[in-house]
């Protein structure tokens, strides 16, 4: 790595974080196009359906649809940009950007695999580096400015669908805010810190789950609705509102709101795994190699995202006042809870 | 009509939600692996362009006009299956043989123009049950298509060389002056 940077004429740890920030940026892009891949295929299979597979590359092969994502994208880019003569403009089109860049950088601040030294320099495995005082905090905080995303879209439509599908998903996502920010906290409390490094590191014996089992399924559940994601849905519904917040945005600027969505699942996936399945922790192996530690992240995330789209074609939709009822008067006393039961299992000293 | 409300009591396992969620994707799951583990070939959809689903025995398809081992139609120009069209999609243009030896056997009339306007055909295949000489048959082809009205209207050659691929026979345009001359009912 040293060589590689003098090549370049950078300092290691300048040329390491470009190196992350391609990583960063990239890597939950890929995954989330992948996954609206999966989402198709995966939905196609528990339907007993085939799902796409007719795009082809150079018209010859196959490769189980996965040239969809292609042809999709070329789809999107060549279709003509609809803006509504009554939308507001501006906001219009910033509204797609508002819901995208939040997605992007919630992934900043989790580590993907252990720290490992080079050459004296220590290279740690997350854009932000530990001890940088935002800690999990940073995704909690961005999670909630992507509501602006959405409302900004569904404002600036001015379609009555819109609204109404936007202000849902808006009560939705600060209701369960609430709850997942109960059941982040009690991990903050077992851990002492809200460093994600330091999580990771009090995970070294038994990962959150067990202790947390309580935490762990308020925390899961309200991802789901932080997402926009069935059973949780509101956002949009194709019998009452239409595509909801998105139902006037076509081509490219549809593709980012779609993309966000899906970049919000791998970030929620990320967090699961970070807060309550031991990071990049491989069980039974005290002390795993740097490409190990990888590996066990990634195949952690990949099955939680897959769990979201598993969940996704289980269940059918909530009516929105059962969401509401659910959000406040289950999840909340839960999360509530479960702080108070860690809380007094600190003070018995367990 | 009165309405049966039927309450189901759920036991506190059923209420927490959690346990038949959980029994909800194991159910998912195995629809998941049984379909991704089953061969294409063998899975509930036809991929339908590369792989074309065998009609059943009986089946309405396309209709063919069927013809004597000569090349020379079956068809005698009744007009029985123009009566029974439903659609009244058949026209029919009888025309007399000139020589009586050169027939079928007896028959002395052949359609001239035998025209069925796909278009307007309902596959019903009460031609088919209307014919008295087995001359129109509705097979197995469902492939009808075409980019304008005209080329749906399909004609006597048309209709004699539906299937003349399918079964390996020469396609003919035009009715084969028989070499030997056959019975006619005079003998």
């Amino acid at each position: 790595m040293e060589s590689l940077a003098s090549l370049l004429h950078l300092m290691p740890e300048t040329f390491w974080m470009i190196i992350k920030v391609f990583i960063v940026f990239l890597g939950p892009l890929t995954l989330a196009a992948l996954l609206t891949w999966a989402e198709r295929r995966g939905s196609a299979m528990i339907q007993d359906r085939i799902g796409p597979n007719r795009a082809l590359l150079f018209g010859r092969w196959r490769l189980l649809g996965l040239f969809q994502l292609v042809a999709d994208g070329i789809k999107f880019f060549l279709k003509e940009d609809l803006v509504p003569t009554d939308a507001s403009g501006l906001l219009f089109w910033l509204a797609p950007v508002m819901a995208f860049v939040p997605a992007v950088l919630g992934f900043a601040v989790i580590p993907f695999g252990r720290s490992f030294v080079q050459d004296g320099h220590v290279f740690h495995l997350s854009l932000l580096d530990p001890g940088n005082g935002m800690g999990m905090l940073y995704p909690m905080a961005i999670g909630a400015v992507a509501v602006y995303g959405i409302l900004t879209a569904a404002w600036s439509s001015n379609n009555k669908w819109s609204i109404l599908g936007g202000m849902r998903s808006a009560a939705q996502m600060v209701s369960y805010e609430i709850a997942m920010g109960l059941a982040v906290l009690a991990i903050f409390v077992r851990t002492g810190g809200y460093d994600p490094q330091q999580i990771i590191a009090a995970q070294a014996g038994v990962w959150n789950v067990l202790p947390q089992a309580i935490g762990f399924l308020v925390f899961f559940v309200c991802m789901f609705a932080e997402t926009n994601r069935l059973p949780f849905d509101f956002a949009e519904g194709e019998s009452e509102i239409v595509a909801g917040f998105h139902t006037e945005y076509g081509s490219m600027k549809f593709a980012l709101l779609q993309l966000s969505e899906y970049l919000h699942i791998v970030t929620a996936a990320a967090l699961i795994v970070t807060l309550y399945f031991g990071g990049w922790r491989v069980p039974f192996v005290a002390d795993p190699s740097v490409l190990l530690s990888v590996a066990a992240f990634v195949l952690k995330l990949l099955f939680f995202c897959w769990v979201f789209i598993w969940v996704r074609w289980t269940i059918p939709r909530f009516r929105f006042d059962q969401l509401m009822f659910l959000g406040w008067k289950v999840m909340l006393p839960l999360g509530m809870g479960n702080l108070l039961l860690q809380a007094w299992l600190m003070h018995r000293g367990a | 009509m009165a309405v049966l409300v039927k309450k189901v009591e759920l036991n506190w396992l059923d209420r927490t939600y959690v346990w038949p969620v959980l029994m909800g994707m194991v159910i998912t799951l195995r629809h998941f692996i049984k379909q991704i583990t089953t061969r294409s070939s063998r899975r509930y959809t036809i991929p339908y362009p590369d792989r074309k689903r065998a009609t059943a025995p009986g089946y309405r398809g396309l209709h063919e006009l069927k013809r004597f081992d000569d090349g020379s139609i079956k068809c005698v120009a009744c007009f029985m299956c123009a009566e029974a069209c439903p659609a009244r999609c058949i026209t029919i243009e009888a025309e007399e043989y000139g020589d009586i030896n050169k027939t079928q056997g007896f028959e002395e009339k052949r359609p001239a123009v035998f025209k069925i306007d796909m278009l307007r055909c309902i596959y019903c295949a009460m031609c088919e049950e209307a014919c008295p000489k087995d001359a129109i048959w509705l097979r197995t082809d469902y492939e009808q298509a075409s980019y304008d009205r005209l080329s749906m209207q399909f004609g006597k050659w048309d209709l004699m060389n539906t299937y003349a691929d399918q079964d390996g026979k020469a396609r003919i345009t035009s009715d084969p002056t028989p070499t030997v001359p056959r019975p006619s009912v005079e003998d």
